[in-house]
């Protein structure tokens, strides 16, 4: 089995400055710039550039946030859980898929600073902490999860890529990414005004959505890697095979909010059946079906037929879906409880800005501020990813060759070296 | 108080004489009349007073004054308010509500409700929102960093942020209090800076149908713990073990409208 293409021109192709690689770095570039006009736009006219009110006080930034952190621990969970039993199935894609659960909780880490009001004034979390709050967890979590990433990224990338010190690593390393994105539902879930977050089913459905969009990233990325500079991840079942996976992902997490709706709407709690109605038939409806629809019907049919599994274009269609309908999910857990506040009297919560009524039926509408800078955001993250390919994945593929070829032996078969 | 003695503003902790536009000035209880200000005290507390309110749904007539005096003493931005009268049983297309064509109105005033046991005090990362030592729910203005999670987490949703650069309808306000800065949350602080000079909040004072009533809630022959006991008092959301200071009297009979 060989997990790198052999020709180290190949690999190398992507560094000469073609005109594909001149438009990707282009495209970077303005996004990045696009996103830092934005926040420092954002940053000295105050929040009030947003699209958020008194009502809906979190939006884009915060969906974006549980978003990232679930693709993020998604695929390190699939990685430190094949390592931790010894599997070599995914082996060649682990480098892969640990530099982008770091990306994407760099950049999560990243889209929590423009929801603040004061961003200058952070550090106050570090000095004064005060740690009744899930959000000082989750803080801690995250640091913890990032330094775990970087030494498992330290792990992979050396000469002798020992199996043992993987395996060793991925005992740690499964539970905090099971916790790094447990803490950031309880963020959610441990708050009693929100009756529709307020769910021990939370925590679990955030993983296994997570397992979705991580795992589905992971495909699309490596795919995206292997067209442009020739690098092969595993055989041509590898990425097939990932897509089995998801199919699993995508039952159980549909299982999940099954299982949550049908508690609400028998047991029709008053608050609690007035959040869910919203994304039922409410507001939220449209975006609600097109995640029951994109989400989980259609990535579910194509994941369970092997002819079309097999082919590209049909896993990458499923892949890209199942990642869209885990986005609009974050949209409408999110929302859904925003939209009805537990004390809904007329004539509602005031809007907060000069001149604007109360609210007493809210919509969110995301300003073009926040477009720019989550736009900023992906600029990042694809940023973070494209060094990171190059220079680790790549790097070891091609560069140190002779050297990565037997450190990649030695490591596609960790039982042949005891 | 003597002029020269340095004053404080109890919410920002800025000295009062280098509050923007305002500059020293005297304090609004000092300059009151005798009267008013007799009018305006608290009177009986235990000693170590955990304050509360009670509102009284059978005398409140809707009017709103509570919720501008409180704009005005606080100086609460335009489009923002710290307190303000819902209505059951009012809506657009619904005058009234009830039963065997007996309709019913009712005014419900909501602000901080200071509970007991907090749910915006417990998220707050910094500690910037606190339980001050008579049990009000307060916000420390310098340490908070505006993440609006203690937004989230109230169930009377009656926070409001600094959306942008406050707006008033007077240059500079016309509140007793500074400004807050942008990117914070703020809210109702039961006129804490009226308290410490034995004054009862400003909504209680201005209300004309004295719906209102502040007191100790720890002091068992005050005025308003006599008046919970003899009538009929709820709290807002009780299931959700909030335990909120500001008390709901109910009215005693209902009339036709």
């Amino acid at each position: 089995m060989t997990s790198i293409a052999a020709d180290p021109a190949v690999a190398l192709r992507a560094e000469g400055p073609s005109t594909a690689w001149r438009a990707w770095v282009g495209v970077l570039g303005v996004a990045l710039g696009l996103g830092a006009f934005c926040f420092a736009y954002q940053w000295a006219n105050g929040l009030g550039v947003t699209g958020l009110s008194n009502t809906v006080t979190w939006g884009m930034y915060i969906i974006s946030f549980m978003f990232l952190v679930g693709a993020s621990a998604g695929g390190l969970i699939v990685v430190a859980g094949s390592e931790l039993v010894g599997s070599e199935r995914f082996a060649s894609l682990n480098r892969l898929a640990v530099l982008v659960s770091g990306a994407a909780i760099l950049t999560a880490t990243g889209t929590i600073l423009p929801d603040l009001g004061r961003p200058q004034m952070a550090w106050k979390m570090i000095v004064h902490p005060h740690w009744t709050s899930p959000l000082m967890w989750d803080m801690v979590v995250i640091l913890v999860y990032l330094s775990i990433a970087a030494v498992d990224l330290w792990i992979l990338t050396r000469p002798t890529v020992s199996g043992s010190a993987l395996r060793r690593m991925a005992v740690i390393t499964l539970p905090v990414a099971i916790l790094v994105h447990s803490v950031t539902a309880w963020i959610f879930g441990l708050l009693v005004a929100r009756p529709f977050w307020n769910t021990a089913l939370l925590a679990p459905m955030f993983i296994t959505s997570a397992l979705v969009s991580g795992t589905a990233l992971v495909v699309v990325i490596a795919h995206v890697v292997e067209r442009t500079t020739g690098v092969r991840f595993g055989d041509e079942h590898t990425l097939g095979d990932l897509g089995k996976l998801i199919v699993w992902f995508i039952a159980v997490d549909a299982f999940l909010l099954g299982t949550e709706i049908l508690t609400i709407y028998a047991s029709r709690v008053p608050d609690h059946l007035d959040q869910l109605n919203v994304i039922l038939w409410g507001r939220l409806a449209p975006v609600f079906w097109a995640e029951v629809a994109l989400g989980v019907v259609v990535p579910f049919l194509i994941l369970t037929r092997p002819a079309l599994r097999a082919r590209r274009a049909w896993l990458l269609t499923a892949c890209s879906l199942a990642i869209v309908g885990v986005f609009f999910k974050r949209v409408n857990i999110l929302l859904s409880s925003m939209f009805e506040p537990l004390v809904g009297l007329a004539p509602g919560i005031p809007g907060g800005r000069p001149g604007q009524a109360f609210r007493p039926d809210e919509i969110y509408i995301p300003t073009w501020v926040e477009w720019g800078i989550l736009i900023g955001m992906a600029g990042f993250f694809f940023t973070v990813v494209t060094v990171g390919v190059r220079r680790i994945v790549l790097d070891r593929a091609a560069g140190a060759q002779t050297r990565a070829r037997a450190a990649f032996s030695r490591y596609m078969r960790p039982s042949a070296q005891r | 108080m003597p002029d020269t003695e340095v004053r404080t503003d109890v919410v920002t902790g800025v000295p009062t004489d280098r509050r923007e536009s305002r500059g020293a000035k005297r304090s609004p209880v000092d300059a009151l009349p005798p009267a008013s200000r007799r009018y305006g005290e608290i009177g009986d507390r235990s000693t170590k007073p955990r304050w509360g309110m009670a509102v009284d749904i059978e005398r409140c007539v809707g009017c709103w004054s509570c919720a501008v005096i409180c704009k005005s003493e606080n100086d609460v931005p335009l489009g923002m308010w710290w307190n303000r009268i819902l209505t059951r049983g009012d809506d657009l297309d619904r005058p009234g509500e009830g039963e065997h064509g007996h309709l019913e109105m009712e005014w419900v005033p909501l602000a901080c409700q200071h509970c007991d046991d907090a749910p915006c005090e417990k998220v707050c990362p910094t500690g910037a929102t606190y339980i001050d030592k008579e049990r009000l729910v307060l916000v420390n203005q310098d340490d908070c960093i505006g993440c609006r999670y203690c937004m989230a987490a109230c169930p009377y949703g009656v926070r409001v942020f600094n959306w942008g650069k406050p707006k008033y309808p007077v240059d500079g306000g016309t509140g007793m209090v500074g400004a807050r800065p942008v990117g914070t949350v703020e809210k109702c602080t039961m006129c804490v800076h009226r308290i410490a000079e034995d004054q009862v909040p400003s909504c209680v004072w201005s209300c004309p149908a004295n719906a209102r009533v502040f007191g100790d809630l720890d002091d068992p022959d005050g005025r308003l713990v006599n008046l919970l006991r003899s009538r009929g008092a709820t709290r807002l959301l009780e299931d959700k073990g909030t335990r909120p200071k500001v008390w709901y009297l109910q009215p005693r009979r209902r009339r036709p409208l």
